[in-house]
């Protein structure tokens, strides 16, 4: 990493991180949890996937991926918990973190499988709808058996794209489902454009998340409005979620501003014991955010 | 593999009901000879003005007095559902929150703490920062909780007017004596309109029931909100009607001043009561109609109505044809002089 400033960021959080690990390997959803969190895990495990050679990082890392593959099910899910095997949508963070590791390539195919098995509740579109979005596509729910919603989708679609199925045709109905949901004047919110004739609100997090999904796949005039959407709403952004998703999104449309993100990632983590702590797996997405200043996806090919 | 993924500690419906079934008995043991819910409209001209009396008046004039809140650990439930520049109405105003935590503490409160899972949303930092309620937070040293994000333990469904068998509660809600419904005076296009009842959906964890709480959707949303009421059982609602919001709500609607704060411990009741402020039958409203008689009541002559005659804080919220929800309304309630 060319800025200084950033590499240390990444070490700070990585050490952040490494204090809610457990001995094997998974991760707390918070300090002082008394359980491990699925959802924590796999990103932890995906931020420590990209670290590469930093020190420790290689035996941390696969001792997080092997935690995360202890959680997958017979069918290739990784469920936020066993409570609820529907609620699957760690199954994508943990493709990413599974991304060209040879011990854990089975886990990984079965995850890619079962996400591409799944297709988010789809019907044909009706003129008395009140909703604009068209019904008939498939993206991927955040529950099983339900509608099919942006972020989960982008979500899908990251870890699509990073297995090799980019072209998919359950990707490529992923992107027009994106595209189809993406708001007039820009940006997109949890997958709802317009009820009842009005246009709904954008957000950073979900536009971040959505635009580096969408990145080398679609061209730019297509997505032109929600850039210059998340443009404005940048640089105040001093939340992880959605600065996370916002510079994973610039480094690949943008080209990350390192010094903008160092500013805003060191600015973000100062102001946690305002909330008491981060979730574990902001944080991680943040660390993430912190070593992909090309993309997460040239991160994972970079990163060996 | 280490079981530490599942919850050990499921409380049963009976530990959950318990502190309801306490605070019942001892607003009962205030020997009031009218059993009626008492539901309370307090008079607030802004939010510039300081709340906390008010809202102390409200609760003694609806039974919640130092006795039955004393050492309770208080969960206030906002409603955050997104936030915008400009649309401070979309939400339950941070110093309806202040003034709250300050009256139960006031009344010697053992915690309060502050939860929300904002249904757009998961940026719940970001929420609390653009609402303004982080800094209250701050200010007041509440703990604030994310319910979309915290670990669920499952209970009954004590409602089964859906299709659901369990429905997975946050863990605070076990930890907790009381949850209070702090919600907003608004339509809603999907309900008709939105008070505590229907706010109690953002104690249900996004990470189980997806963004928006979609599962609860196809459950059928008037049957989740019952289901949902029926199983947590709040102890007491504060509905922020000072502006509230009208037209195309719970989002997309234009700011409504109506002045008012309608407090009381059967949600059923205080939303019947709110509705009324509104302009609305509640008796058209489906889930407040279903409720009635089995969670609460909401006829007006089964509540105890104290504080402001409601006819002189009626104020009546536009609704629009074009919304089925609210269209049902419109020629439900053409002549029923509400």
């Amino acid at each position: 990493m060319a800025d200084a400033t950033m590499e240390g960021l990444s070490d700070a959080l990585l050490a952040q991180l490494a204090a809610r690990a457990r001995p094997d390997g998974s991760a707390l959803a918070r300090p002082g949890e008394s359980e491990s969190s699925v959802e924590a895990t796999a990103w932890y495990a995906l931020a420590l996937r990209l670290a590469g050679s930093a020190p420790g990082a290689t035996v941390a890392a696969h001792a997080a991926g092997e935690a995360l593959a202890r959680l997958q099910a017979k069918d290739g899910r990784v469920s936020v918990s066993p409570l609820n095997p529907g609620a699957y949508s760690p199954t994508s963070i943990a493709v990413l973190a599974w991304h060209d590791r040879p011990g854990l390539a089975t886990a990984r195919r079965r995850a890619v499988d079962f996400l591409l098995a799944q297709r988010g509740d789809h019907f044909p579109r009706s003129p008395a709808s009140p909703l604009a979005m068209d019904t008939e596509l498939a993206g991927w729910p955040w529950i099983e058996r339900t509608f099919s919603w942006a972020e989960p989708t982008a979500l899908a679609l990251l870890a699509l794209d990073a297995a090799g199925l980019g072209e998919h045709p359950r990707a490529r109905e992923g992107r027009r489902l994106l595209l189809d949901r993406q708001i007039d004047s820009g940006g997109w919110n949890y997958g709802n454009a317009r009820v009842f004739g009005s246009e709904l609100r954008p957000t950073p997090e979900s536009t971040g998340l959505v635009l580096a999904a969408l990145a080398g796949r679609v061209a730019e005039r297509e997505v032109s409005a929600s850039l210059a959407y998340l443009d404005r709403c940048a640089p105040p952004l001093r939340s992880p979620l959605a600065l996370g998703w916002t510079l994973l999104a610039w480094s690949v449309w943008r080209g990350q501003a390192a010094s903008f993100a160092a500013q805003a990632i060191g600015e973000t983590l100062a102001r946690e014991s305002r909330y008491g702590s981060y979730e574990t797996a902001d944080l991680a997405l943040l660390a993430v955010a912190a070593q992909a200043p090309r993309g997460l996806l040239a991160a994972l090919r970079e990163s060996h | 593999m280490s079981r530490d993924w599942l919850v050990t500690r499921r409380p049963s419906r009976r530990e959950i009901l318990a502190a309801g079934a306490v605070f019942t008995t001892g607003v009962l043991a205030g020997c009031r000879r009218d059993l009626r819910p008492r539901v309370c409209v307090a008079r607030a001209a802004s939010y510039a003005v300081d709340l906390e009396p008010i809202l102390r008046a409200a609760l003694a004039e609806v039974g919640v007095t130092r006795s039955a809140v004393a050492g309770k650990r208080i969960l206030l439930k906002p409603n955050l559902v997104e936030t915008a520049t400009g649309a401070g109405h979309i939400n339950t105003h941070p110093e309806v929150v202040r003034a709250t935590a300050k009256a139960l503490r006031a009344l010697g409160a053992g915690e309060v703490l502050v939860g929300e899972g904002p249904g757009h949303r998961r940026d719940t930092i970001l929420v609390l920062e653009e609402s303004g309620l982080a800094q209250v937070l701050v200010d007041e040293k509440l703990r604030f909780v994310d319910l979309n994000r915290q670990r669920g333990f499952a209970v009954a469904n004590a409602g089964r007017r859906s299709g659901l068998v369990r429905l997975t509660l946050p863990v605070v809600l076990a930890e907790v004596d009381w949850i209070v419904s702090l919600a907003k005076l608004k339509t809603h296009h999907w309900a008709g309109a939105t008070l505590a009842m229907k706010n109690l959906f953002g104690l249900m964890p996004g990470s189980f029931y997806g963004w928006p709480k979609n599962v609860l959707h196809y459950a059928g949303l008037q049957e989740s909100i019952l289901d949902i009421n029926a199983t947590v059982r709040p102890q007491l609602a504060i509905v922020d009607g000072i502006v509230g919001m009208e037209g195309d709500g719970p989002i997309l609607g234009t700011p409504k001043t109506a002045g008012v704060l309608v407090v009381g411990t059967s949600l059923p009741a205080v939303d019947a009561s709110a509705a009324r402020v509104m302009g609305l039958d509640p008796a058209h409203i489906r889930y407040l109609a279903e409720a009635a008689g089995w969670l609460g009541p909401i006829a007006d002559e089964a509540i105890h109505q104290v504080g402001e005659n409601l006819a002189d804080v009626r104020t009546p919220f536009q609704l629009v044809e074009k919304i089925p929800a609210h269209k049902a309304l419109l020629d439900q309630e053409s002549g029923a002089g509400y």
